[in-house]
């Protein structure tokens, strides 16, 4: 059974941004909103005085096994595969925000009508979505059923995403999830992630 | 990695869900008591209409701002559906819609019956069509031959609503305010407090029956226990949560270092009233002011709860 996981090296991450226009542009979110991007890639300054470093530290919707935001979906809109890919039927979604309440990871942003009518502007006649409803990073499916990779790790100049199979013990991705370099965030919750981060020791030591 | 911890609150859930979680607990607690009072205490009709009629305005008024804020207003036929509580058993939204819609179905239901016999909806033209039509006088007559079975499916169904109030907000796993045991508890304690409240100032003010007292001395006794009762939960959420995650700690600070929740609503919606009702069951009080002084601040603290603890929810995201 394929069990897709993705994993960020934040030592490879250079605050490039193109995994979000690359992910925007293959799911058509509402980038005039930088509160509703699927990933988004955080920038920050840490240390004191001259010895300031920055960092980068890209997230998206963690795909858990044991979802928080579907266990509070009433509607049934929100659904995992059996591969382990989390996503929305948009059709069923009526965007109660319970799986935004829900969500650990900041990672269930709502695509309004207004965002909408702004969408069939900006993406033109090929803009996809029928309604509106709470959006999410689907790790590209769609692209992953034909054999590819989502938009963001296709597109990432660093390679600094990684998306793989963890039931594949010679997958690149399994072995650095299964050797503890890659971590996945806040396991305290139980949400049980599937986005893995290898931690930058630029600034440990 | 996670070093860099960021703190932030939520601008999804804010005071409309307050007002929805508000009026669903006041409104189905106010008509779970009125029915139980009106079956083992003492047959009360006009009691019953107003719990009855509170419930049903209350959660729809309610259910309206969950309603108005929803991004596909057609998608809510999904969860109108019975079913929907079954294939989303894990959703409490989906249960609490169910608890909303069959409470207010068998509270009507309980109260038609008293409606029929009441001059007041006889001088309404719409209701006065209604309630003589030969369907609803059938309805009526069945619903006297069971009529405890009918209230007990409202009463059930109203605590669902008070209890699911609380559990919604527990149900989210990230924020340590809500994510606990102590919050279903809190919601509902408040709920039957705010309705004794409600109820009080209603027996106070528009049915005000001197037969009434002793059913008025019960819900002041209740409503003593049950803020205190708050005030224990309340001490315990603190204890909770001022030594255990960085997400409770600040939700602590972000509510107890506020005067609308530290004197607004535990000083003026607990404290004080529940200090007035004290002194009423102790040694009585010669007016009617300061027991509806209570009334009128634990419904106003009630609100108060609520309206913070959407607020102070802290989320806490490594990055």
């Amino acid at each position: 059974m394929t069990h897709y996981a993705m994993v960020i090296d934040l030592n490879t991450c250079v605050g490039c941004n193109a995994c979000m226009a690359a992910c925007a542009m293959e799911n058509q979110t509402p980038v005039w909103d930088k509160n509703k991007w699927r990933t988004y890639v955080h920038d920050k300054e840490i240390g004191l005085g001259s010895d300031v470093q920055r960092r980068f530290f890209p997230r998206l919707c963690n795909h858990c096994d044991n979802p928080p935001c579907m266990t509070v979906c009433p509607t049934g809109a929100t659904q995992k595969k059996a591969n382990g890919i989390v996503f929305v039927d948009q059709d069923l979604c009526m965007g109660c925000g319970a799986c935004a309440m829900a969500c650990p990871y900041h990672a269930r942003v709502p695509v309004t009508r207004r965002d909408m009518r702004e969408g069939r502007e900006f993406y033109g006649s090929d803009y996809r979505r029928s309604s509106p409803s709470m959006d999410k990073c689907s790790f590209c499916d769609h692209l992953v059923e034909q054999g590819r990779k989502p938009a963001c790790v296709e597109t990432c100049v660093g390679s600094s995403r990684m998306f793989g199979d963890l039931d594949d013990p010679n997958d690149p991705v399994a072995q650095m999830v299964a050797s503890g370099a890659a971590r996945a965030l806040m396991p305290h919750i139980g949400t049980r992630p599937n986005v893995y981060y290898i931690d930058d020791i630029r600034w440990r030591g | 990695m996670d070093v860099n911890m960021t703190y932030a609150t939520q601008d999804m859930w804010t005071w409309w869900l307050a007002i929805y979680l508000y009026f669903g607990g006041l409104g189905a607690a106010t008509l779970a008591v009125t029915f139980l009072t009106d079956m083992y205490l003492k047959p009360n009709r006009a009691l019953v209409i107003w719990g009855a009629g509170a419930g049903v305005v209350l959660l729809a008024l309610g259910s309206l701002m969950l309603f108005g804020h929803l991004l596909d207003k057609t998608a809510v036929l999904t969860i109108l559906n019975p079913m929907a509580m079954l294939d989303q058993s894990t959703a409490w939204i989906a249960w609490g819609t169910q608890f909303i819609i069959w409470m207010m179905v068998w509270g009507v239901l309980y109260a038609l019956p008293y409606v029929r016999e009441t001059e007041f909806p006889r001088k309404v033209p719409g209701i006065r069509d209604l309630i003589d039509k030969p369907f609803v006088i059938g309805t009526a007559k069945l619903v006297q031959s069971f009529h405890r079975s009918v209230g007990w499916l409202a009463v059930i169904n109203g605590v669902g609503v008070a209890v699911y109030t609380g559990l919604l907000l527990q149900s989210f796993p990230a924020v340590a305010l809500w994510h606990n045991p102590a919050v279903p508890l809190l919601f509902t304690v408040s709920a039957f407090s705010t309705a004794m409240a409600f109820l009080l100032v209603l027996m106070y003010t528009l049915l005000h029956d001197q037969a009434d007292e002793h059913v008025r001395v019960l819900y002041e006794r209740i409503d003593l226990v049950l803020i205190a009762a708050e005030l224990v939960i309340l001490f315990s959420l603190y204890q909770y949560l001022k030594n255990g995650s960085e997400s409770g700690v600040r939700s602590m600070e972000l509510l107890w270092n506020d005067y609308g929740w530290l004197i607004g609503f535990i000083g003026f919606g607990l404290i004080v009233p529940f200090l007035l009702e004290l002194k009423g069951v102790m040694r009585g009080w010669a007016s009617r002011v300061p027991i509806l002084t209570a009334a009128v601040l634990v419904l106003a603290g009630g609100y108060l709860l609520r309206h913070y603890f959407m607020y102070a929810g802290v989320y806490a995201y490594p990055w």
